[in-house]
């Protein structure tokens, strides 16, 4: 599979385009959860944006296959240790963990949506959920950032 | 018209943005930033409004996920400026690209069918019932917008492999 990704000329490009599509998915409709949470769009119910987050999950999931893809096509030169720069690979670790730390929270805030808001009234959520979102917010973001840098660094 | 297409290209290779974008080596990394950023935000808020649109969590009233209309449209100009951004600073690496001029064809068609959306569709939906389901003009509408920007991500991302000499 590596191999196929790696040297055909479908197979890098079509697992890099399902990458951008899962991250536009699953970070987009992290971000407006979190936004809702912060005390936007109060018109759209909680239990409603709940459901979207299945389709969020469905973005995680193509990019968790895809990122394996691209991985197996570098994991033994340059997202881990790089050989050619005789440093292990920082940036790429930070994203994988600003990756899961995002999954992370989005699953939590799935979790306390799902079974709490209900009680929360119309606007935002309780400030320690607040919180919670605040870091979603940061941690896809870096996620991006750095997954852009690892293309430069 | 062939010598004003050049003409605009060489200018824009006179002009600040070129060499700001290409002197300082975290100008392109920034712009890219910027603009997977907006399109996550203009994804992200596409899918609720055009799944809506296409039906599903009816229970939704449309109003709501009007809401999310500037969250689309501050991301669209997000991605407009930084676009510019990359064009003006080497505007023949996007032209002598199909793949450039496909994605620009679904921006444009994307824009003509939030035009039909917004000037046609949308005051008949918000005059209607919030339970009514939905008309066939707003699920059209509603699909052809999710492939439509899908079809620009693709096209945006495989812009390296595809056009001149790629693939």
């Amino acid at each position: 599979m590596a191999e196929w990704v790696r040297s055909s000329t479908v197979g890098y490009p079509l697992m890099i385009t399902l990458h951008a599509i899962g991250m536009g998915t699953m970070v987009g409709l992290a971000l407006i959860l979190d936004a809702r949470l912060l005390g936007r769009f109060t018109d759209i119910q909680y239990s409603a944006l709940h459901r979207f987050l299945g389709v969020a999950w469905i973005g995680f999931g193509i990019n968790f296959l895809s990122g394996s893809c691209l991985f197996t096509t570098g994991s033994a030169t340059k997202y881990l240790w790089n050989a050619e720069k005789g440093d292990w690979n920082w940036i790429f670790m930070t994203k994988m963990v600003l990756v899961v730390l995002g999954a992370i929270s989005a699953a939590i805030l799935q979790n306390i949506v799902g079974r709490e808001s209900a009680g929360w009234g119309p606007g935002a959520a309780p400030a320690k959920v607040q919180y919670i979102a605040i870091l979603s917010i940061i941690f896809w973001t870096m996620a991006i950032v750095t997954g852009r840098l690892t293309a430069y660094i | 018209m062939w010598s004003m297409y050049n003409a605009v290209q060489d200018w824009m290779e006179t002009t600040w943005v070129h060499h700001v974008v290409l002197d300082y080596a975290w100008s392109w990394p920034t712009l890219e930033t910027l603009h997977f950023v907006g399109l996550s935000g203009l994804i992200g808020a596409l899918i609720v409004m055009d799944l809506r649109l296409i039906g599903f969590q009816n229970v939704i009233p449309l109003r709501a996920v009007h809401a999310l209309m500037p969250v689309a449209i501050v991301s669209f100009a997000i991605n407009l400026i930084t676009g510019l951004g990359f064009v003006i600073a080497v505007p023949r690496m996007y032209t002598n690209n199909w793949s450039f001029w496909a994605k620009m064809i679904c921006v444009a068609l994307a824009g003509v069918n939030f035009l039909i959306y917004y000037l046609s569709v949308e005051p008949r939906l918000m005059r209607a019932s919030p339970s009514a389901p939905t008309p066939l003009s707003a699920k059209a509408i509603g699909v052809s917008s999710l492939v439509l920007w899908f079809s620009v991500l693709s096209f945006g991302r495989l812009l390296p492999y595809l056009g001149v000499g790629g693939g």
